[in-house]
């Protein structure tokens, strides 16, 4: 018995054993609660390298102890990088004591930088006590939006006030003490530090796309497609907003677009994306990133939907009718005559000769194969009304309008419509009027001071600019149903006064003649925003200029970009190069006519 | 019933305590009788072996398939959780790569909307939505640029963990099992963290990914696992159960008609039914049940015819014996005017036939005992006067032969409840022996007694007995040298009819002896008649005896008991059992 006990003993041990195990084995093999950390492998380290255009670095407090260059400095500071810091970058020139007359960190969307045009700086040189007064006299330009558009400006002051102070140590520089509170830039420096890029927005029919301009601040290159997005989802700028329609109400871009090499990633939120939606927006984005090539994928909800082709489908699809190539033709008594200037394309006069009488102005389009002609002539009593027709070359059919008017302003064609329903803009007697094929005039309620002495229409035909009371605005043009309708004018903060003529010369700028700040004739080409404002003819006499016509299509057309011709003094001008419209120049004169000067120039396109 | 006396505090404390100290004895005597229940129970039943058995065998299988099974399920859904979040992760690190490749400067202002924006992205968009999947971006390293990001926004921190942070800042893939309570109840956590190459260094992506899922259905299969194993162990432990019944009963049904069997019920068989294994052993147990009842029935039919003829012959004897003995009886008296060798003839003649006349007497008693005709007439009897009036009877012999013979008895009555008359005939027998082969050396007669037993030895100091002989001497018949003549003329059935005596007491009869040391013979018997004897109170070894080898263990018994041969005497340290000898 013993000696059977101590085996059994053992056997008994394990099989209790064993059954304790088997039966608690459950607590055994489930999920653990805690593990050690497994390695499942690693990532390259990425190199750490520069992107492209690296951002211009932001002047600083200390470039200069000499209070303008130093308040100039500051100027430029606000503009000089990320707009999110832009107030940190301002507010390195504050003195402490002056700090809490900047907001602290506003958020993202709250920061606005108010864009001046430096007119006048006069300083104070430093006192004993090392203080400085800078006095600045500005012209207000607008206010640059967290969207990268340009408002209207909000403030009125046309002088800002600045005090300064040395910085301790003695010999590190300047401070502001007293300053104005709003984060101010100086157009220069926004011109400096920004670029301006074109957007594209549908008209409300979706069949152009109408330009809008933005600036961008100094982002890698490799953002750039992800802010066109952000601009493109947050819609038009506020003034262009009437004669354009946005992206469907809340799009969102989800992050960042990414891609590179050819190869664009779009990802967004889209109500109601469909097929025809993505293929406009596809569109959209080619000719709102035009330095890009390559495949562009839109993603919406991050199921791609959409592949685009940027470069094909800007070849493919035109943002809007460019018209034919453009031909110069002018008035010669009465009479719209081709001109041939240097190794230009020559037209032919579009319109039956026995209608061609008795022009002072005229504009004439085309639109698909039709010629659209508005010709302003005069009658037996010397007063001047419309003469309109359309139709096939050589356009046989005119009507003219009974209204007779002292001054008729050259008139334009608003090129957005369709050929059924041509429509285009004269100003008469100070008044602006809308007028149709049928020569049927009817005023335009304008909100602008002053006479209405010019118009014209961009080439998209959502836009146009008008001269009143010496200003110069632009305004949106929607079509909707056939009837045109102007959204309110927004006036342009130009150097010029006393503005006489006005017409598009590119997509997003105008050329103008007016008097410059010392009362002399000059053309200016000024951006859309009247940002940019910079000179193209200073010195063209003492003469008004009284008609103005530009060609806003690409120097790919057979004329060289930004070329114009304006009438000034009873005679037509021209640039590239600039001069005198020779009567030799003139095409078709018929044998033994007047010796007069070519008046009226303007541009077939 | 109001009892207003309050307890008295120690008098409730130990109360309690003896309670307690009842309720432990209790429980510990019910264990004890418990683990002892199941013991027999594991000794006597082959049933509950094999079931017991088959259970712990099938527990074992069942539980190590089961622990395999349940491990593999919950390896499979724990490695698909892993695959699955590596997949998210490498896409999300891709992702988050291509979007912060647009910064070059860990302090860009759109950096962090742009981390957010990511984080949102990779964590489903919605916040709100809560498919439990936490993703974090952390920047260790430009802690002052960048602020860690998590969405939905609950502390990770403490969950993701240092080890995991280290590991992923040194540029490694690296995951773990943490279980923490982001927002919730406490869950199990798969985080996953992946470094993200930037322009302008690492920033670390962490995905938490609760594992409550996983959790809950390895939970199921495991129960599940775990029940089916349950139920199968059951299963099978029923089925041993039955299958061993199916044979155990009808063995037990042997063994029981075995039992009756051996009890004398010679005619109990067996049910035989059906044609199995069972039913064969059913049949030869029952062939050889019968043939066993022929077989002693035929053993009896002969021991019985045996005993009537011995007893008839001694009755057909005894009639004509009476008549020679009466002639006998003449011739003796008459002898002394015959011729002295017929003298001596009638002298032989008148001796043999009281040797013949004693055979007879004892041959009559032996097939009394046979018959089963000996009946016991006990009565309280002292028996130191038994024991003189033996030695008184036969003094005269002892004188003849030179044996002293020595009596050691108490001082006070020994009272046995005895036959007498039997108690004196196996005296007689004894001592007679004693003093036949004591060689003329002393017989010592000792009585003695205690409370359950009365015990006289009676010992001489002759040739003693060979090593196998203590069984022998009480065979019929039987004598320790055949060629040496009988001086008393016995008969040869005084010992057999001695042990018969004291087996009819319910007493023992034994011997010792040893070569060239002489013999002793004990009797025992019960102080009370129909008592069981344990013990004897004296020795049967005599205290001078020296024994073959080193005797008994210190304070230890001797035994001198059956050998393993035929007729072999054991003689050894004693056994539990007290020594005894059982002819």
């Amino acid at each position: 018995m013993s000696a059977r006990s101590g085996p059994g003993r053992r056997v008994r041990r394990l099989v209790v054993g064993l059954l304790a195990g088997v039966l608690l084995f459950p607590a055994g093999c489930g999920i653990p609660a805690e593990t050690d950390v497994q390695v499942d492998g690693s990532v390259p380290v990425a190199e750490p390298g520069s992107l492209n255009g690296p951002p211009a670095s932001p002047p600083a407090p200390t470039d200069s102890d000499e209070p303008v260059p130093f308040i100039e400095n500051y100027l430029r500071a606000a503009a000089a990088g990320e707009r999110d810091q832009a107030y940190a970058r301002a507010r390195t020139f504050l003195a402490g004591e002056a700090r809490n007359q900047l907001p602290g960190k506003p958020q993202t969307s709250e920061i606005e930088l108010t864009v001046v045009r430096l007119r006048a700086k006069e300083s104070t040189p430093l006192n004993n006590e090392g203080t400085s007064t800078v006095r600045l006299k500005v012209q207000q330009i607008g206010v640059l939006g967290a969207d990268g558009t340009l408002g209207p400006p909000e403030a009125t002051e046309t002088e800002y006030v600045f005090e300064l102070r040395r910085a301790e140590p003695p010999g590190s520089g300047l401070l502001i003490t007293r300053l104005p509170n709003v984060l101010l830039t100086s157009d220069s420096a926004l011109r400096e530090f920004y670029r301006q890029h074109k957007v594209y927005f549908w008209n409300s029919d979706q069949t152009r796309l109408v330009p809008d301009l933005r600036y961008l601040p100094a982002v890698p290159a490799e953002r750039l497609v992800t802010e066109v997005v952000k601009w493109l989802a947050g819609g038009p700028s506020d003034w262009l907003r009437p004669g354009v329609t946005g992206l469907p109400d809340r799009t969102r871009p989800i992050n960042n677009a990414t891609g590179g090499n050819s190869q664009w990633e779009v990802n967004l939120d889209m109500p109601g994306a469909n097929e025809e939606r993505l293929a406009r927006l596809g569109t959209q984005l080619a000719w709102s990133l035009p330095g890009l090539t390559g495949q562009l994928d839109l993603k919406i909800q991050n199921q791609k939907r959409f592949s685009v082709d940027l470069a094909r489908e800007r070849t493919e699809h035109d943002a809007y009718p460019r018209g034919v190539d453009p031909t110069r033709f002018s008035v010669y008594d009465g009479v719209i005559h081709p001109l041939a200037l240097a190794s230009e394309r020559r037209g032919s006069v579009p319109l039956l000769a026995t209608e061609n009488r008795n022009v002072v102005s005229a504009s004439i389009a085309h639109a698909d194969e039709q010629v659209l002609a508005a010709m302003v002539v005069t009658g037996p009593d010397r007063r001047l009304r419309l003469k309109v027709g359309t139709g096939l070359d050589p356009v046989a059919v005119f009507n003219s309008n009974a209204a007779t008017f002292g001054t008729m302003s050259r008139p334009t064609w608003l090129r957005s419509l369709d050929g059924a329903h041509p429509a285009g803009l004269v100003a008469a007697d100070g008044k602006l009027y809308r007028f149709d094929g049928a020569a049927g005039l009817s005023p335009v309620p304008l909100n602008v001071a002053g006479k209405v002495v010019a118009v014209a229409g961009s080439l998209d035909g959502h836009r146009i600019t008008l001269v009143s009371g010496g200003a110069v605005y632009v305004a949106p043009v929607n079509v909707d149903g056939g009837v045109v309708s102007l959204g309110q004018p927004r006036r342009l903060p130009t150097v010029l006064t006393g503005v006489t003529a006005a017409d598009w010369i590119s997509e997003d700028q105008l050329v103008l003649a007016g008097n410059d700040p010392d009362r002399r004739p000059v053309i200016h080409q000024v951006s859309v925003d009247g940002v940019f404002d910079s000179p193209l003819k200073n010195d063209i006499g003492s003469a008004v200029v009284t008609q103005l016509a530009g060609y806003p299509g690409s120097g790919d057309r057979g004329l060289p970009a930004f070329s114009f011709m304006y009438e000034a003094n009873g005679a037509a001008y021209q640039n590239n190069p600039f001069g005198f419209i020779k009567r030799q120049q003139v095409l078709d004169l018929p044998a033994g006519s007047r010796v007069v000067n070519p008046t009226a120039p303007f541009f077939l396109y | 019933m109001v009892t207003a006396s309050l307890p008295d505090p120690p008098t409730h404390a130990s109360r309690r305590l003896h309670a307690v100290r009842a309720l432990r004895r209790d429980l510990v005597g019910r264990s004890v009788r418990f683990v002892a229940g199941v013991r027999q129970a594991w000794r006597r039943s082959l049933q509950v072996r094999v079931v017991t058995i088959t259970l712990v065998a099938s527990s074992l299988l069942v539980g190590g398939f089961a622990y395999l099974i349940a491990d593999k399920i919950t390896n499979i859904l724990l490695e698909n959780a892993q695959t699955d979040v590596r997949l998210r992760l490498n896409n999300g690190s891709e992702y988050a790569a291509k979007q912060f490749n647009l910064y070059s400067q860990p302090q860009e202002a759109q950096l962090q909307d742009t981390i957010d924006g990511t984080v949102n992205y990779l964590a489903g968009g919605d916040p709100a939505q809560t498919s439990g999947v936490v993703v974090a971006i952390t920047a260790d390293n430009f802690a002052e640029f960048i602020e860690p990001r998590v969405s939905p926004d609950v502390p990770v921190r403490s969950v993701i963990g240092d080890e995991l942070r280290s590991a992923v800042a040194s540029g490694k893939v690296a995951h773990r099992i943490r279980t923490g309570a982001l927002g919730g109840e406490r869950t199990k956590y798969l985080v996953y963290g992946s470094p993200v190459p930037t322009k302008f260094g690492q920033v670390e992506l962490y995905y938490l990914v609760p594992l409550a899922r996983q959790d809950a259905t390895a939970a199921d299969a495991r129960a599940t696992v775990v029940a089916t194993g349950v139920a199968l162990v059951l299963l099978l432990g029923l089925l041993a159960a039955l299958v061993t019944r199916l044979v155990v009963t009808p063995v037990r049904v042997a063994a029981r008609t075995a039992q009756r069997l051996s009890a004398g019920l010679l005619d109990q068989r067996m049910v035989v039914s059906g044609e199995d294994d069972l039913a064969l052993l059913a049949a030869s147990f029952n062939q050889m049940a019968t043939n066993l009842q022929r077989q002693i029935l035929r053993l009896e039919e002969m021991s019985r015819l045996q005993r009537r003829f011995t007893s008839d012959v001694s009755h057909e004897l005894r009639t004509p014996l009476t008549t020679v003995r009466m002639a006998a009886d003449l011739i003796f008296t008459e002898r002394d005017g015959f011729e002295p060798a017929v003298a001596r003839s009638a002298e032989l003649l008148q001796a043999e036939l009281d040797r013949f006349e004693e055979l007879l007497t004892d041959l009559l008693e032996i097939s009394r005992f046979d018959a089963g005709f000996a009946v016991l007439d006990s009565e309280p009897t002292d028996l130191v006067p038994v024991v003189h009036r033996v030695t008184e009877r036969l003094a005269g012999l002892a004188e003849r032969v030179g044996v002293a013979i020595e009596l050691d008895l108490p001082g006070t009555p020994v009272i046995a409840e005895v036959d007498p008359r039997r108690v004196e005939r196996v005296l007689r027998n004894l001592v007679g022996n004693a003093v036949e082969h004591g060689e003329a050396k002393p017989v010592r007669i000792t009585l003695g007694m205690d409370q359950s037993a009365v015990a006289v030895t009676v010992r001489d100091h002759g040739v003693g007995l060979k090593p196998g002989e203590e069984k022998l001497v009480f065979n019929r018949f039987w004598r320790a040298d055949p060629s040496r003549a009988r001086q008393t003329g016995g008969t040869g059935l005084g010992l057999s009819i001695s042990l018969e005596d004291a087996r009819l007491h319910g007493g023992w009869l034994e011997a010792w002896g040893a070569p060239g040391q002489g013999a002793q013979f004990r009797l025992t018997l019960p102080a009370r008649a129909g008592d069981r004897l344990t013990t004897s109170p004296l020795r049967l070894v005599p205290a001078d005896a020296t024994l073959p080898f080193g005797g008994p263990r210190d304070g230890g018994l001797l035994a001198i008991g059956p050998g393993s041969g035929a007729g072999a005497l054991a003689i050894g340290p004693a056994d539990t059992e007290p020594a005894e000898v059982r002819p």
